[in-house]
């Protein structure tokens, strides 16, 4: 089956933008468990995102890190997440930096720098995907805001996950994804990140009774 | 040579792992890494050797993948004198360390220890044979960090912790510096190799040799211990473990001795102005009478010690200064003169400081204080540690017959030769620099009197020193070997001018060997038999000599000898340690006439009987010198440094969301910049 690459190009698009809508429904969200849930969805998405690339041009490599990401991210992080937040007992960000209005607005400032900044590289470019580079970008500057605008390490740990997705989507759009071996590492990595940065709320909570990470202040001399 | 230096590399090695490999038992552990080390020593002794006597360098050189870096080694003679002497000091110092390091047993990680200790003897020997200039910095480097981890073997401590971390601050200044030297060098030449630095593609303008001298006097004199950049020292040296300060006094501050002269006198071809010698001579002059006479006022023996290594760097210096003024003037038998006493000095000085410092580690080991005032009486419970002791302080007196008499007399003879100059200013200065030097000898006397008697003469002080015993007959090895050196080095040097000539032949372009001794080398003779001459030999046979006559005298006219034993009479009182002269006092009339330079504080503080005012109840003396150079010198740069970081403090207030949203302004102000 041959689909045009204009319509190819224009799934491609739906896809990342779906993606970045996902960001902005992680910003507004304050249920812990719901943030995990819309990481499990972007992730899909990322997935899905990945496949229409690897369909669309042929390079078969990316159906595996798609596959990957489609176990990695969908299914298992969030399942370690979940039993991290069961464990803690703490359903609710109920503090936050930056409230929610202020954080979505800025996201959307977030958003139209990422386009501002693409915008004299993406004619540059002849790939398909070449328009999804300024989303990918605003999705990790939105996971980097997110976590500095969130206290709890659980949505922090989010947030820093966003930004591999944004990163991942990037690599994607950009090159049609790295080379195999180096996708697989870097899966691997996140994967561990996750684990460890688990056992770091752990321990954050038994040291201080929260997840709070704004307590670790008291760590200063 | 190959096989040696190989051997001493693998023997080293082999006493950096094998201690950890051992059964957990301290006292193996430490006996294994000091087994290592010996056999390391007496390779390097061997190898030292055949390198002096070597009719050309010995070089080998394994490239590596790192861009300007090449682990070349060079043993030519300068650099195998000094793995003599490095290899002369670790070997005292390892044999001590098998009985010594039954202090640390269950304080510290002996197998640590002892692997440091090999770590730290193998970083000093590749600094001296490298033969690039990336090598020796790593070596440099190497050397200085594990130092400092010895520094901080008792780490527990806090003045022990602060004096690690002041050693550390300083050594790093230093290298800086030295860094600063090999760049410029390396610019002009185009390679990191010796040979390039010694033949450049092109010349270095003269505003960069200058910059070159003074770098490299500031980097490796701070390594050395030069006033004013000495003050790590007295706080370092002490705070290591006795066996480790011998070898940082003995050999370690040598190690910028050798880079001195190999970068001024090889590196820039001994071309100099006269000014630069001067400077040395200047710094040297400094660094001895203010050495000798912050040591006088010492009572902490490890401390006391420690400034006297000040001192005798300054007499080093003194040398090589006179020497390098020689040489601009063209005098190379003169300049040959200057060089040979300075490095005759080194080794000296690097055995009895070695010999002082072991046996100073004795008496912490059997009294555990190293405050003087504590001590009192302990010749007669440790003979051995006194009589080695007591060879170490008359070396270092400079007395003869042993080696500090030798060197010394060569360095006083080397500044009176100032009358060949054609310029006054030098024509004074230099007696002026020997007038100082004198000064310097009889306050180190007074000083090794004052440390000698009060340690080892009287009555015992306090209960440490009562319940002293004889230390065990390792530590007592490694006292005796630089002790023999010490005697033998004064006694022999027909053996060793001809010796030391070798290295400053090829630097200075004339031998002198032959003219510097006469009657067959029974005696010493710098210029000729009529302006200055002495043989240590003969002086000794008199020394003996006279005792016997004496002896003999005393035998003949002295009567019949009646042996009565009873207390020393005190005028009717019984004697107690408290009316002994104490190390404070002994050292009163000298802090007196010299007030302007200690500027000390004394308080009295009397508490009289209600009474009458003429009888006291309780008297408290306090008196303690004024730090000169850490008060006008180092204090004020280190506030600057503590303002400026405080300021910065604030950037730093220890929350994550800040630290995140400094990486998150700086991305997005990058990214804007970029468009």
């Amino acid at each position: 089956m041959q689909i045009s690459p204009h319509i190819g190009s224009q799934l491609v698009d739906l896809c990342s933008a779906l993606l970045l809508l996902t960001c902005f429904a992680i910003v507004a969200q304050r249920r812990l468990s719901a943030c995990v849930d819309l990481f499990a969805l972007q992730s899909a998405f990322l997935a899905l995102t990945a496949a229409l690339v690897a369909f669309l041009t042929g390079n078969h490599h990316i159906y595996i890190a798609a596959a990957l990401t489609g176990v990695i991210k969908v299914i298992i992080i969030p399942r370690v997440l979940k039993k991290v937040i069961e464990r803690l007992n703490v359903k609710r960000e109920l503090v936050m930096n930056v409230n929610v209005p202020a954080g979505l607005l800025i996201c959307g400032a977030l958003v139209m720098l990422a386009f501002f900044i693409t915008q004299p590289i993406i004619p540059l470019g002849f790939l398909l995907t070449r328009d999804s580079l300024a989303i990918a970008l605003a999705i990790v500057l939105i996971g980097f805001f997110t976590m500095i605008a969130r206290q709890k390490a659980v949505t922090q740990l989010v947030g820093f996950l966003v930004m591999e997705n944004g990163l991942f989507l990037g690599a994607t759009a950009a090159t049609y994804g790295m080379p195999l071996i180096v996708e697989l590492g870097v899966f691997f990595d996140v994967l561990i990140a996750a684990l460890i940065a688990g056992i770091y709320t752990n321990r954050l909570q038994d040291a201080f009774d929260s997840v709070d990470t704004t307590h670790l202040t008291v760590l200063k001399e | 040579m190959y096989i040696l230096l190989i051997a001493l590399i693998l023997c080293h090695g082999l006493g950096l792992v094998l201690p950890f490999c051992v059964p957990r038992k301290p006292q193996t552990q430490g006996i294994v890494g000091s087994v290592c080390a010996c056999a390391a020593s007496l390779i390097g002794i061997t190898l030292g050797l055949s390198g002096l006597v070597a009719p050309e360098p010995v070089t080998a050189i394994v490239a590596s993948p790192i861009p300007l870096l090449a682990f070349a080694v060079r043993l030519d003679p300068l650099a195998s004198f000094f793995v003599l002497t490095i290899s002369l000091a670790g070997l005292a110092a390892s044999f001590y360390a098998m009985g010594y390091l039954k202090e640390f047993h269950g304080r510290v990680s002996v197998a640590a220890l002892a692997a440091l200790t090999n770590g730290f003897l193998l970083s000093m020997m590749l600094v001296v044979i490298a033969d690039n200039g990336f090598f020796f910095l790593i070596a440099w480097e190497l050397m200085s960090l594990a130092s400092y981890f010895l520094v901080v073997t008792e780490h527990e401590k806090a003045d022990v912790r602060y004096a690690g971390f002041f050693y550390l601050v300083m050594t790093h200044v230093g290298t800086a510096f030295v860094i600063l030297t090999y760049l410029i060098l390396f610019q002009s030449a185009g390679s990191f190799s010796f040979e390039a630095f010694r033949h450049p593609e092109q010349a270095l303008p003269d505003g960069m040799r200058t910059l070159v001298f003074l770098a490299a006097l500031i980097g490796f004199g701070t390594k050395a211990g030069i006033v004013p950049l000495h003050v790590w020292l007295p706080y370092a040296h002490p705070a290591a473990p006795s066996h480790i300060s011998a070898l940082m006094s003995g050999v370690m501050i040598k190690t910028a001795i050798y880079a001195l002269i190999r970068v001024y006198f090889d590196f820039l071809g001994g071309q100099f102005p006269w000014w630069w010698g001067f400077l040395v001579l200047l710094v040297g002059t400094l660094s001895a009478i203010l050495g000798v006479m912050y040591a006088l006022m010492e009572h902490d023996l490890k401390r006391l010690l420690a400034f006297h290594s000040v001192e005798n760097i300054g007499i080093i210096l003194l040398g090589i200064g006179a020497g390098m003024i020689f040489q601009t003037y063209g005098l190379k038998e003169f300049a040959a003169l200057g060089l040979l006493a300075g490095l005759y000095h080194t080794i000296n000085h690097a055995m009895f400081k070695a010999l002082l410092f072991l046996g100073a580690g004795s008496l912490v080991y059997a009294t555990h204080t190293r405050n003087m005032e504590e001590y009192g009486g302990l010749l007669r419970r440790m003979p051995w540690t006194g009589l080695f002791f007591l060879i170490g302080a008359v070396s270092i007196s400079a007395l003869p017959p042993t080696n500090g008499f030798v060197s010394e007399w060569l360095v006083f003879q080397t500044l009176f030769l100032s009358f060949q100059f054609p310029d006054l200013f030098l024509k004074l200065m230099l007696p002026i620099a020997a007038a100082i030097l004198a000064l310097t000898g009889v306050l180190a006397l007074a000083c090794f009197a004052k440390a000698f008697g009060i340690s080892f003469l009287a009555l015992p002080r306090s209960a440490h020193a009562r319940h002293a015993e004889e230390v065990p007959t390792s530590m007592r090895i490694g006292m005796a070997i630089p002790a023999l050196l010490c005697v033998g080095l004064g006694l022999a040097p027909m053996i060793v001018v001809p010796l030391l000539d070798r290295i400053t032949a090829p630097l200075t372009g004339v031998s002198i060997s032959d003219k510097v001794l006469a009657l067959d080398g029974w005696a010493l003779a710098p210029v000729n038999m009529e302006f200055s001459s002495v043989s240590p030999p003969m002086l000794a046979a008199m020394l003996i000599l006279g005792g016997l006559l004496g002896l003999t005298l005393a035998f003949l006219f002295g009567g019949r000898m009646v042996k009565r034993y009873y207390k020393t009479w005190g005028c009717g009182i019984n004697l107690s340690p408290r009316m002994e002269y104490t190390a404070t006092g002994f050292v009163q009339p000298i802090k007196r006439v010299f007030s302007t330079i200690y500027q000390p504080t004394i308080k009295l503080e009397t508490e009289f009987l209600q009474e009458s005012r003429y009888f006291a109840k309780q008297r408290k003396f306090e008196f303690h010198i004024e730090p000169v150079f850490e008060k006008y010198l180092y204090n004020p740069v280190v506030h600057i440094f503590m303002r400026i970081a405080d300021r910065l403090r604030i950037l730093q207030a220890g929350s994550l969301h800040l630290y995140l949203a400094y990486i998150f302004v700086t991305l997005v102000v990058l990214l804007l910049f970029a468009v």
